[in-house]
């Protein structure tokens, strides 16, 4: 698919809480929403699989003119809303403006009007001679789209995340410095909850990369940071949460500091966890499991590319080390996934501690084909079909994945190219 | 870890990714620039290391070579002072450094007042130096070399000029001087003692023998040997402690100065490091910092940090609403950001300029070998030895980067 000037990036991809929508965001402010098929007796093969639903504008580009800033309309990221109705609704933003979008279907239209003709013109009145009642006739399926809220001006800074409340009323947005609470009907004014910008800029020393509501407990919520901590926060103990309640945060190892320590060790994305008793962080080498009862250290630590340590000072020069990757749990919490480069894509499986590495491309995609394990190798005993670090491709990098709630369904985007994998052997959980 | 890069390019790569982010779109990446903020310091920190740490390789051999010149005029215990200078184990080449070998080091040695107190006078003559230069009038401060080299400006100067400022630190030559604190530099030097390193002013074998040691008060005699003896630990050790005392190294975070950021003036190109707001040699100078255990509190010394026009990230932010739009373009990207001559001294001083052309080669191989989709290594005059010029050595840094980046571009 085309794209003027990579417009059709992927952004962020997201399943909804059901796994039976998936919305992905672009780097041209599109949003498009695949739905997934209903598996029918007719084609038993094509169980469930995910075509188009809608896709519409979201974000256009702005100008700050005060400040001489463009806006960019890429989306930052998509959270959907608990379904209510039969109506979806999600969040999505870009780095200064929150939208909320309202999905609504249309499969039915009335006719028999007596006043208008089908084509919607009046009649001639004479010509109307009784009373009919209009009837309610199938139509095709129109999906509609409308923005019902649109939360603007709460940031300074660029958003880097949201998430939604688990009472469904309220939700939060992080920028580098602050984190804002909203209640999603209100658009005219936020509470700030976390502020750690230092009175003298000059003393800045981190920044908030991600953060995310606990799943279960309304009150809690965690965010990142650059220095790679993570703050465990309770809305309850204070309006302004910058003191946090536990502090999550491994000490660095000497023997591996260097130039870029700080930004390697920067978290990039943090996930709690289905069952709300763990926390998923990444950063540019690792992914990590914390229990959210030790504050110490994580529980696990697994390497996504360590045979990139070696190159930080090129990814350094090439801008790859500031790339920003993604993480993901099974609905079960037992197997985590994160991507990589070379449209590679690694998971992890916690309870016998194997993993694998997937590549995303269009030969491992066709139908029904099964994906191969890949190995990167990094010097040494070199198998057949091993790719050398050196040639690995670092223009294609999966940083955006996206696990289904219930299924062994993943998305994974490929700079413009989403791939949806089923696991169709096994879909029963671990 | 290995690195291809030395410090000097790591430098001038950053200080070129913060220049550019001021123009891409969606405006400053706030959490970029402070991620290489941390490496221009990380950078400057190891390039500043390797300065003292030659400057000291050399003071030795000289120091040696004058011993036996003047085995005769010498009364002993100035012997001894320049054999404890060269009893500590200084490496010998940055190399013994590697990227950043702060950690376990300790905080004793960064807390060992002596050396660092040296090597903080030492910084203190740079500065000193660069007013002279800059403010073209004789600085009264009677500091060491400063004083002797006082009664011949010229080969003062000259000798001077052998420091080894970190050229991040310099304003590009002759550029009008903005904001470089001058209260750390004032005369009455209540918080330093008398001038002891005589011995660590770099010996220009043109400069007259004014620095030679009779000329050191013997006031300072104790001291350096005090400084010698905590000196005698290994030489790893010895060195990190005696920079970090004045760049705590990022594992020194906690100890006194809790936050520390690197800020960039885009005007002058100044790098500078600053810690709660003050500019390090301040707050060493002054009685708040535990670390280093020195006298009197200057009286302007807070004050300096707001003499400086700083660059940070953040600039642009609603509490700065006039930053001058005239910053952007202070200079153009391929514009190499140090003094040249300066530098070009140093290297001429330094035989063994082959780290750069080991790093260079290295940075060759690793483009030449991988990355293919991602970098063309364009066959062209880089591939040449690096010249001992240290000005070309960084435009070639910076023009070889282009070519480089014009690749990805076309990706």
């Amino acid at each position: 698919v085309g794209g003027r000037g990579g417009t059709d990036i992927i952004s962020t991809v997201e399943f909804n809480h059901t796994g039976e929508l998936l919305a992905t965001g672009d780097k041209g402010g599109r949003v498009v929403i695949f739905q997934r098929e209903p598996e029918s007796k007719n084609t038993p093969h094509s169980q469930g699989e995910y075509d188009v639903y809608s896709t519409f504008q979201s974000h256009e580009p702005e100008f700050d003119y005060l400040k001489s800033l463009e806006i960019e309309e890429k989306i930052n990221k998509i959270k959907w809303l608990p379904q209510q109705n039969a109506a979806h609704s999600l969040l999505s933003t870009n780095d200064k403006t929150i939208k909320l979008w309202k999905i609504t279907e249309r499969d039915k239209r009335p006719e028999g009007y007596n006043l208008k003709d089908e084509e919607g013109k009046l009649k001639d009145l004479s010509t109307v001679t009784s009373l009919q009642v209009p009837v309610l006739k199938p139509m095709d399926l129109m999906v509609e789209v409308s923005p019902r809220r649109v939360f603007a001006n709460g940031h300074t800074y660029h958003i880097n995340s949201i998430s939604v409340n688990s009472d469904c009323e309220t939700y939060m947005s992080a920028d580098d410095l602050r984190i804002n609470l909203w209640h999603l009907a209100i658009t005219d004014r936020s509470f700030n909850i976390v502020d750690i910008k230092p009175a003298n800029m000059e003393d800045l020393t981190e920044v908030i990369t991600a953060s995310e509501f606990h799943p279960h407990h309304c009150n809690l919520f965690v965010y990142s940071s650059s220095k790679g901590s993570l703050r465990l926060c309770d809305m309850r103990a204070a309006a302004l949460c910058d003191k946090h309640s536990k502090l999550f945060e491994e000490p660095e190892d000497p023997s591996n500091r260097s130039f870029f320590s700080e930004i390697i060790s920067s978290v990039s994305d943090v996930k709690f966890s289905h069952s709300g008793r763990y926390m998923l962080t990444r950063d540019y080498l690792t992914v990590k499991v914390w229990d959210l009862n030790m504050e110490a250290r994580p529980i696990e630590t697994y390497q996504v590319h360590d045979y990139l340590r070696s190159k930080l000072c090129s990814l350094y020069e090439n801008d790859c080390i500031f790339d920003k990757f993604e993480c993901a749990w099974n609905g079960s919490d037992s197997v985590i996934m994160t991507g990589a480069y070379n449209n590679f894509f690694r998971m992890f499986d916690r309870n016998t501690k194997r993993d694998v590495t997937l590549e995303a491309s269009r030969e491992s995609s066709k139908p029904r084909a099964v994906l191969k394990p890949r190995r990167v190798c990094a010097g040494g005993k070199r198998r057949r079909d091993d790719i050398s670090v050196d040639s690995l491709d670092f223009t294609k990098k999966i940083l955006h994945t996206a696990w289904h709630p219930a299924e062994n369904i993943i998305a994974i985007a490929a700079t413009n190219n989403l791939y949806i994998f089923q696991d169709k052997v096994s879909s029963e959980m671990h | 870890m290995e690195c291809a890069l030395d410090a000097q390019s790591l430098i001038s790569i950053s200080l070129r990714k913060i220049h550019s982010s001021r123009t891409q779109r969606g405006g400053i990446k706030l959490h970029k620039n402070l991620l290489v903020s941390y490496v221009l310091r990380n950078a400057r920190q190891l390039y500043l290391s390797e300065r003292y740490a030659e400057l000291y390789r050399r003071q030795q051999q000289q120091q040696q070579q004058q011993q036996q010149q003047q085995q005769q005029q010498q009364p002993p215990h100035h012997q001894h002072q320049h054999l404890a200078y060269a009893a500590p184990g200084i490496p010998a080449s940055a190399a013994d450094f590697g990227p950043l070998q702060l950690g376990g080091c300790g905080d004793a040695e960064a807390r060992e007042p002596a050396p660092r107190h040296q090597l903080h006078q030492l910084h203190q003559l740079h500065q000193l130096h660069l007013q002279q230069q800059l403010h073209q009038h004789q600085h009264p401060a009677p500091r060491g070399c400063a004083a002797a080299a006082a009664g011949a400006p010229a080969g003062g100067a000259g000798a001077l000029s052998e420091l080894p400022g970190c050229a991040a630190l310099q304003p590009p030559h002759g550029a009008p001087h903005r904001g470089q604190p001058l209260e750390p530099l004032q005369p009455g030097p209540a918080p330093l003692p008398p001038p002891a390193p005589a011995a660590l002013c770099p010996r220009d074998p043109r400069a007259s023998a004014a620095c030679s040691a009779p000329s050191v008060p013997p006031g300072a005699a104790p001291q350096a040997a005090a400084a010698a003896s905590p000196s005698t630990s290994p030489a790893p050790a010895s060195s990190p402690g005696f920079y970090r005392g004045a760049y705590p190294a990022p594992s020194d975070f906690g100890v006194h100065c809790s936050s520390q950021t690197t800020v960039l003036d885009l005007d002058t190109h100044v790098v500078t490091t600053v810690e709660n707001g003050y500019l390090h040699q301040d707050c060493c100078a002054s009685a708040h910092c535990p670390c280093c255990g020195q006298g009197a509190p200057g009286p302007g010394l807070a004050s300096a940090a707001g003499c400086k026009r700083k660059y940070y990230p953040g600039q642009e932010e609603e509490d700065d609403d006039d930053e001058d739009a005239g910053d952007l373009e202070a200079e153009p990207p391929g514009v190499a950001p140090f003094a040249p001559c300066k530098r070009a001294r140093f290297e001429d001083f330094c035989p063994d300029s082959s780290p750069d052309a080991s790093n260079i080669s290295n940075l060759i191989s690793i483009f030449g070998s991988g990355f293919s989709g991602l970098v063309s290594r364009q066959p062209d005059s880089s591939e040449q030895p690096p010249p001992l010029n240290g000005q070309l050595c960084a435009k070639q840094a910076l023009a070889s980067l282009g070519a480089w980046t014009r690749a990805i571009v076309a990706f």
